[in-house]
């Protein structure tokens, strides 16, 4: 497909996604695309789950929150930031998400076997950062 | 008009300031906002003046890299959908909060409502849309829409507000803002809102700004004191700024209940079209010179009670040269001389923003009793002849004053305010 009417992406624009965040979720993510450990992936996507949680609900949540733990009800997600949070992962895993798969994952334990399904087993491009 | 429309708070975000003391003290004393600060990395862009916005950071289209005052609690469920400006504007918006009494629960009861103006963001709109083609469209941020389209500003600000009146943006250019001033203007003075909050905003970078370049519409002078100066017969284009002002609006009434007190009155407003080209002004001024005197005949007054003029003048030649026609036939042939100037030459020209920018500044002077000057003028064009346009700030009081603003399309809108 012709490319040549493609806008070029800012210079700017492209720091890590994970850049402020802490340094351990960082280093999972590097250990996830070095060696493809599901737990790594695991961590980092927990992380991502708490940095897009509203704050006043994440003062009542546990740093780890239960498998069982539903994203709207529980964990205080609009249906935006549920969408925010599935583009945060396709952006860091250049992988795409259709609004189907999003209807599969109510809680944070569908959340965790979506992506461990969608990205671990699957091949990682060579340009995820 | 039996309700009448008082200014009972300022917001700041400019670049001779952020917070009105600041603001007003450089108004006074002349210090301008400008740098030499080029806004993408090639030597060949002949711009090289800006006047930018301190203490923030908001260059990166992600929210996660910005910066701004401590001070302000920005929280993230706001910031996702925010544009950069967006970030200048509700900083705005909490001091203009602060400086008229008003907690974000006065105005949640439908009688308060909010215009606001900018061009959306161009930074923003860019990536976003960079993104989707080099995915080919199978994804993209979900705040992609509301954080870059023009109206960002009011889907915002009403969100995190609470604000459950008319809300509404106005996109005329560089006459934006002063459209959302005279409309809310108008809607108190209909009785269909008590209180009306302005925003306008734009940002300043590479993608908002450069755009205007092969207009020829920018300053290439390099030296940051005299890029911009309005009507002097150098000047050879605007600067571009970025920032955000925000004003809070009451009827009379209401302001006097809460025991707010009041920066000025807007006693009118008017508007006209040159209907003469896209990107230039009429040669005349005659868009301009319509919406003067359709602005002098709503507030009541004659040109000679008009004590000063804070000019649209941008610091380009066709614009500057139009508006001093347009001021000469309003006041000069009337054998009035109120004092003239374009406060541009040290803001820099904030586009959509400007109008509300001038119209908070001559609010500032009224209450505080001075008249901003051009300190950047040195040979006054020779379309000026007759105008009277000091270049030190006057230490004497106005009464009366006009505000004017033109945008593209030759879209023209002037306020007459008067001391409260």
């Amino acid at each position: 497909m012709a490319q040549d009417h493609i806008l070029t992406v800012p210079a700017k624009a492209k720091t890590s996604p994970l850049a402020k965040f802490p340094a351990e979720v960082r280093d999972a993510h590097a250990r996830f695309l070095l060696t493809r450990d599901a737990d790594a992936l695991d961590t980092v996507v927990l992380a991502i789950v708490r940095d897009h949680q509203p704050p006043a609900v994440r003062a009542h949540t546990p740093a780890v929150p239960a498998d069982s733990a539903r994203l709207m009800e529980d964990l205080g997600f609009d249906s935006l930031a549920l969408a925010e949070i599935v583009f945060f992962i396709e952006d860091l895993y250049q992988v795409s998400v259709s609004n189907d798969d999003l209807m599969t994952i109510p809680t944070v334990g569908a959340l965790r076997a979506f992506v461990r399904n969608k990205i671990a087993l699957a091949p990682l491009p060579s340009h995820a950062s | 008009m039996s309700r009448s429309v008082l200014i009972t708070g300022l917001g700041f975000v400019t670049s001779i300031g952020n917070d009105a003391a600041t603001v007003s003290a450089n108004l006074r004393e002349g210090r301008h906002g400008m740098a030499v600060h080029p806004l993408c990395d090639n030597p060949n862009i002949a711009v090289k003046v800006v006047a930018p916005v301190r203490d923030f950071a908001v260059d990166s289209p992600s929210w996660r890299d910005w910066t701004w005052p401590e001070r302000y609690e920005l929280p993230r469920e706001t910031l996702r959908s925010l544009a950069p400006h967006g970030v200048y504007a509700f900083c705005a918006f909490e001091q203009a909060l602060a400086d008229a009494g008003l907690i974000r629960a006065d105005l949640g009861d439908g009688a308060t409502g909010l215009f606001c103006a900018s061009a959306g963001s161009a930074l923003m709109l860019h990536h976003n849309l960079a993104q989707a083609h080099a995915n080919q469209f199978e994804r993209g941020n979900p705040m992609g829409v509301v954080s870059s389209i023009a109206g960002t500003l009011n889907f915002n600000l009403a969100a995190h507000y609470g604000i459950t009146g008319a809300v509404a943006g106005f996109v005329s250019a560089c006459a934006s803002s002063s459209h959302a001033v005279g409309y809310a203007v108008d809607e108190i003075r209909l009785g269909r809102q008590e209180r009306m909050i302005i925003v306008g905003a734009e940002e300043l970078n590479a993608d908002t700004l450069l755009p205007f370049a092969p207009m020829r519409a920018l300053s290439v002078n390099p030296d940051p004191a005299s890029a911009s100066r309005p009507f002097d017969s150098a000047r050879d284009g605007f600067v571009g700024t970025g920032g955000s002002v925000v004003l809070i609006l009451e009827e009379a009434s209401l302001a006097r209940r809460r025991g707010a007190a009041a920066y000025a009155e807007i006693v009118g407003w008017g508007q006209a079209s040159d209907g003469h080209s896209v990107a230039t002004s009429h040669p005349d001024g005659a868009g301009l010179r319509n919406a003067m005197q359709r602005a002098l005949r709503d507030a009541g007054v004659s040109p000679a009670q008009i004590d000063y003029v804070n000019a649209h003048a941008t610091s380009t030649p066709i614009g500057d040269r139009a508006e001093a026609v347009a001021l000469r036939s309003v006041f000069t042939e009337a054998g009035a001389r109120p004092v003239v100037s374009s406060t541009k030459g040290l803001t820099g020209h904030g586009l959509s923003m400007a109008g509300a920018m001038e119209a908070a500044f001559c609010a500032l002077a009224l209450r505080e009793g001075w008249m901003p000057g051009n300190p950047h003028l040195v040979h006054a064009d020779n379309s000026c002849d007759g105008l009277n346009l000091p270049r030190e700030t006057l230490s004497v009081a106005p009464s009366l004053v006009l505000n004017n603003s033109s945008g593209f399309g030759g879209s023209n809108v002037c306020h007459v305010l008067r001391r409260a």
